[in-house]
């Protein structure tokens, strides 16, 4: 139990001494990305050849480091030498690593980087006693591309602590904003950092947050709640996910913050059904904070009481609008309703409630921390600090990159996402999900904040970035984000329902070959209706992957209505695929992957497609190693 | 109070109040499907959107959910709106496109069928039938299933609802008639009959008992309330304007003091079902008369529009049956209902003025058509109107091939006659209305062994009765038609008036007094009055104690018949002028 400030020091003084033990120390990142890679046998084998060669060894499961690519990550900390992440383990790998280490030796053949200062990934430091011992060539990193650029404040720890032992986030300096601001500061200093900081809301919409706070502050009644959005819907997004898997004390930490700084004493966090490994650890971090007294009544003796429950949705997308989560809590059909009035002033229960999305809350014991000067630092003139993305698609390194406000796209797909795979060309980026819009190869030179991605038709949305490349169409990528939205919408008002519906049905034609003269039009005139009319923002926004595309890639569209073709060659009613016989070089891979033996030719002697037998499928245009397939 | 602008005019209403209701106050109309004043607001279907111009967050709002704001600009008719409202129409031209309210809309603010995929469902999701019955009646016997375009309004698990009450209202609400109750609850519906329409239609709980009715205010049947059944609803107190809805109100005993009493309690009809032969109650196209009088009226329930029950078109063979229990001494009631000859003669007119082409017969006893101008208005039914009068009696009707034939004797012609008729008027005998003798007896007036009040005397006293003070008026007296009644009603209250309109009461002295020195408040007077005119009275002493209780004679209703006279064992009553003491001296006059 931790009573007092002094004892939370204490506390964090034993911590940081088992958190840098006096022996070697393996983390395996077991968030879901790692585990979907094997990393949960990984874990077992290095603890089973660990046991096998009587080793004093510790060992543990930390979040995701953001680096999917690479996975599953293995991080190795021998006391007084940097941190070496080897990537891409194996069950194999990692006995031989453990054999390795048994050693007393490092494997630079097996390591992806190593990590001179824990700072880049948490608030803790340390000095290096141990010299590099043969790391010298593994590239530190800021030498790896894929960080290089990236500042971690939101997705700080994450990868880096145990998100199952409270210690290690203490030790790391967690739970001191919260004894800072409980025990030095007023709420109307706290709210006055966070304006300061120029935090504004991560979940899509960008409003400051010190502001909300102040709004909900200012409403009058005693009983005020503070809420934490996780559910996180949009396709390819997945930042979220992480904090909350690998770093679930920040969320809770930031929650108290704001529930101090508001006057609430009650908090949710609504997590959507599909991340289960979410709510354990979230569970488990909550029973560690109440036990330890951070949570609860009287914490740390300032009388200050807040105690958080966890809400787990049941998988409607619309329930990430916050009204329609509002009446999911309440045990109400998941629909939004109208605003005003808004949760501030009429939320849960009709209570004042503030509601911030995870990444907002887990920027805040950081900004209290480090200070809002020292935030406000970095980012852009409008949007300060950092973002979070889940970078996917086409790109060579998927994963979570978390770079300041103003970054290039640029820089964020080539530097840090390494180009497009294959070698193929860029197309655009979608930013968003659902919400957001392409931004075409002209302006990847955008720097990225909340307002530059506006005016450009597309949105920050909750931070997913999905690459496309020259293979993807556009119109077809425009049809599946209005799929998606016309499943998801709730189907309570006629704009998004019919009018999102009626979109896709025009879309569903244009890829089949039946799009008529004027669908462009037509298009644009629901996009701007359904963005007009619509009840919530869901509505409101599912006309940008149409306009977006519609306004960089019309030529696309108009290919699809008037010539009856598909330039990317994905629409199967409109492509017919035959084979280069210069370029084929007769290996056989298209034969291997056509479903529809379609495809015959001897060893070494150019193929040929039977255009009978071909049903567009594009799985050989897809997998030709010598692009030989050609698409018209 | 909030002082908004609504298309360039500023309009105040309270806090909390809409839009909608803003643009109300300001008269000005903004379309609605999903809203209704009393159930809480969606902002569902769009329609209402209406365009903030200034003084809050610009844009398309819905204007039946979003609350009216101190300052805002509003325009309800904007480019941007029509814009709205036009495309709404248009995609719900392509989901509901039958439905009529769409359609008016569509054709008002120009929406053309677009090429959307086209899907034919009347329901627009406008949620009112789900408001309703969660918010406002309460049962939540259906609900929203799915999302998008998989949305639909249903029964938990889609099974027949035992927890619907049938009350109706989402079907009363629902703009495009696409919700039927019966379709989704398990026990039968049965609508609440109109009693002024003999129960040919059904009517709300709340209603206007009749048109005309004095006062002519709706009347809330606390039987069928939802408010009353179950606590739920309370929607007209929600939407009346007037705030004159009070569910505490209740009925109450009023006391008043008066001079005389008018009877008029009127008649009702002998059940014809009774009478197998007839078929009434079997077939639907035999009615009564009565029944068919609100088929052909105007207000009726079918407005003036003449149908078959059984299938709803034109009867074009119709025959009316006369003396339906009337003259029917082993079985039914010996006397004559009087008024169905000439009401047959009426409504076998106002036959041929729906069904020109119409066949009307009539079965006949006697055309008894006495009265001022009765018989040439009967004689024009058979000339001008063709109608057919067949004198005799119908042994049978029975159904066959969609028609029902009417078996009976035409004794002029001596034969028997068989009609195909596509629809039968029973003419029911006429019956004094039910209760009206338990009323005689609190009235201490007469009664025939038809129940029929019984007048004073038939030719000298034909309206009052034998209690002084009490009158008749119509057929609580005997069957009579209406210019009858008025007669006998006109007469009553001149008799009323002529008694209420003194100071005191002017009567001949031969009465019944009371020695109260000799009374010795027995009361076995009391009983033996049939006038109910004696009662007891308190005797007090000098120091206001009671000192005996003694029987008193109202002088106002004692008919000086003598039967407490000659009752009193104390001989203590007498009837003035025909005193013992007087008796006596005119024997001795007469004897000296």
């Amino acid at each position: 139990m931790i009573e007092s400030v002094e004892k939370l020091v204490k506390v964090r003084a034993s911590a940081q001494t088992s958190f840098y033990p006096e022996k070697v120390k393996i983390s395996v990142g077991v968030g879901t990305c790692g585990l979907a890679n094997g990393a949960g046998d990984i874990l077992a084998s290095i603890k089973d050849e660990i046991s096998r060669l009587g080793l004093d060894v510790t060992v543990r499961g930390t979040g995701c480091v953001g680096f999917c690519e690479m996975e599953p990550i293995v991080d190795v900390l021998m006391p007084g030498l940097p941190h070496v992440f080897y990537h891409h383990m194996t069950s194999e790998k990692a006995r031989e690593l453990v054999q390795s280490l048994a050693e007393g030796k490092v494997r630079p053949d097996l390591a992806l980087m190593r990590m001179d200062e824990d700072q880049l990934f948490s608030r803790i430091d340390r000095p290096l006693t141990g010299g590099l011992k043969g790391l010298d060539d593994v590239p530190t990193a800021e030498q790896v591309p894929f960080y290089r650029s990236q500042v971690k404040i939101a997705s700080c720890n994450c990868g880096f602590i145990d998100p199952h032992d409270i210690n290690e986030y203490i030790a790391t300096g967690g739970y001191s904003s919260l004894a800072k601001v409980v025990t030095e500061m007023t709420p109307e200093a706290v709210i006055d950092e966070v304006e300061r900081a120029g935090l504004r809301g991560r979940g899509g919409g960008g409003f400051p947050t010190g502001k909300k706070w102040r709004i909900c502050r200012s409403q009058p009644g005693q009983e005020k709640y503070v809420f934490c959005n996780g559910d996180e819907g949009d396709p390819g997004a997945f930042m979220d996910r992480c904090i909350m898997e690998g770093d679930p004390h920040s969320v809770l930490e930031g929650m108290a913050i704001g529930a101090y700084a508001i006057g609430a004493a009650r908090g949710y966090i609504y997590v959507r059904g599909e991340y289960p490994l979410a709510v354990s650890n979230l569970n488990i971090a909550l029973e560690q904070a109440r036990s330890l007294g951070l949570l609860g009544e009287d914490i740390l003796g300032s009388g200050f009481n807040f105690d958080v429950g966890i809400i787990r949705g049941a998988g409607a997308f619309v329930c990430g609008e916050e009204t329609g989560m509002m009446a999911s809590v309440m045990g109400h059909i998941g629909t939004p309703r109208q605003r005003p009035p808004y949760p501030a002033e009429a939320g849960l229960w009709e209570k004042p409630t503030n509601i911030n999305n995870v990444e907002t809350w887990a920027n805040v014991p950081v900004i209290i921390d480090r200070g809002a000067d020292w935030f406000a630092g970095v980012g852009t003139e409008g949007s300060k600090g950092t973002k979070v993305f889940s970078l996917v698609g086409k790109v060579r390194n998927t994963g979570l990159v978390e770079v300041p406000m103003g970054t290039t796209l640029r820089e964020i797909v080539y530097d840090i996402g390494g180009g497009i795979l294959k070698k193929r060309r860029f197309k655009a980026v979608q930013t968003g999900g659902p919400s957001g819009g392409c931004i075409p190869e002209s302006l990847l030179d955008l720097p990225v904040d909340f307002d530059k991605l506006q005016e450009v038709g597309a949105m920050m949305g909750s931070g997913g970035l999905i690459v496309m490349d020259e293979r993807t169409c556009m119109v077809d990528v425009a049809k599946y984000f209005l799929h998606f939205l016309v499943d998801e919408s709730c189907g309570k008002c006629v704009a998004c329902r019919e009018g999102v519906f009626q979109m896709y049905k025009i879309l569903e034609r244009i890829v089949a070959g039946d799009g008529r003269a004027g669908d462009i039009d037509l298009l644009q005139e629901l996009c701007s209706y359904v963005k007009d009319t619509s009840l919530c923002q869901l509505g409101g926004t599912a006309a940008n992957p149409v306009l977006s595309t519609i306004r960089y890639f019309r030529d696309e569209y108009e290919a699809h209505i008037e010539r009856k073709k598909c330039p990317a060659g994905v629409c199967r009613a409109l492509v017919t695929f035959s084979i280069d016989e210069d370029n084929c070089k007769g290996c056989g891979v298209c034969i291997k992957s056509c479903p529809s033996d379609a495809i015959t030719g001897e060893k070494k002697q150019p193929h040929r497609i039977t255009p009978d037998k071909c049903v567009a499928c594009g799985v050989c245009y897809e997998d030709c190693p010598f692009d030989a397939i050609l698409a018209e | 109070m909030i002082t908004l602008t609504i298309d360039n005019q500023p309009v105040e209403v309270d806090q909390g109040q809409t839009i909608l209701t803003a643009a109300k106050a300001a008269g000005v109309e903004v379309p609605t499907l999903c809203h209704h004043p009393a159930v809480p607001p969606a902002g569902a279907c769009r329609i209402c959107v209406v365009e903030i111009t200034g003084g809050g967050q610009g844009g398309l709002v819905p204007a039946c959910a979003y609350p009216a704001q101190e300052g805002l600009e509003i325009e309800t008719r904007s480019e941007r709106v029509m814009r709205s409202r036009k495309m709404t129409l248009q995609l719900l031209l392509a989901r509901s496109g039958g439905a009529k309210v769409i359609q008016d809309l569509a054709a008002e603010y120009g929406a053309k069928v677009m090429p959307f995929e086209k899907l034919d469902d009347d329901c627009i999701m406008c949620g009112l039938c789900v408001r309703v019955c969660q918010q406002i009646i309460g049962p939540e016997a259906v609900g929203f299933a799915g999302r998008g375009m998989q949305r639909e309004v249903c029964t938990p698990y889609k099974e027949k609802s035992e927890v619907c009450l049938g009350c109706g209202a989402c079907a009363y609400l629902c703009p495009t008639g696409a919700i039927d109750p019966a379709d989704y609850c398990t026990h039968p519906l049965e609508g609440i009959p109109n009693e002024f329409n003999c129960g040919i239609d059904s009517r709300t709980p709340i209603h206007l008992p009749f048109p005309q009715a004095v006062p002519n205010k709706p009347v809330i049947d606390r039987d069928n309330c939802i408010k009353f059944l179950t606590d739920g609803c309370g929607a007209c107190k929600t939407v009346c304007p007037a705030g004159a809805i009070d569910y505490d109100m209740t009925d109450e005993y009023v006391q008043e003091k008066i001079g005389a009493i008018i009877v008029a309690t009127g008649y009702e009809l002998l059940d014809p079902s009774i009478y197998e032969e007839y078929g009434y109650g079997k077939y639907p196209d035999v009615v009564t008369s009565l029944e068919f009088e609100r088929m052909v009226s105007a207000s009726g329930p079918s407005n003036g529009e003449l149908t078959r029950p059984s299938n709803g078109k034109p009867p074009k063979t119709i025959v009316f049956l006369q003396c339906i229990g009337s003259r029917r001494e082993v079985d039914g009631k010996p006397y004559c209902s009087k008024i169905c000859c000439m009401y047959t003669a009426k409504h076998a007119i106002l036959y041929k003025h729906k069904v020109h082409d119409g066949q009307a017969f009539v079965f006949y006893m006697d055309v008894r058509s006495g009265g001022k101008n009765y018989e040439q208005f009967v004689r024009r039914v058979a000339t001008e109107h063709q109608a057919t009068y067949l004198r005799g009696r119908v042994s049978k009707i029975f159904p066959q091939g969609g028609k029902l034939i009417v078996r009976g004797a035409d004794t002029l012609s001596a034969g028997q006659v068989e009609i195909a008729a596509e629809m039968v008027v029973l003419a029911p005998a006429m019956l004094p209305a039910e209760g009206v003798t338990a009323l005689a007896q609190k009235l201490r007036i007469g009664y025939d062994e038809h129940s029929f009040l019984l007048e004073a005397h038939p030719k000298l006293r034909p309206v009052e009765t034998n209690t002084a003070g009490v009158f008749l008026a119509g057929a609580c007296h005997s069957p009579k038609d209406i210019p009858e009644s008025v007669a006998q009603a006109s007469a009553a209250a001149s008799k009323a008036l002529g008694l209420v309109c003194h100071t005191s009461l002017l009567r001949e002295p031969t009465i019944g007094v009371i020695d109260e020195a000799s009374c010795n408040g027995c009361f076995e007077c009391e009983p033996v009055c049939a006038y109910g005119a004696i009662g007891p009275k308190e005797l007090r002493g000098h120091d206001n104690t009671v000192t005996a209780v003694v029987a008193t004679i109202n002088e106002g209703l004692c008919q000086g018949c003598g039967a407490c006279s000659v009752t009193c064992r104390s001989k203590s009553i007498e009837v003035q002028g025909y005193r013992d003491d007087q008796l006596y001296a005119e024997i001795n006059a007469i004897s000296r």
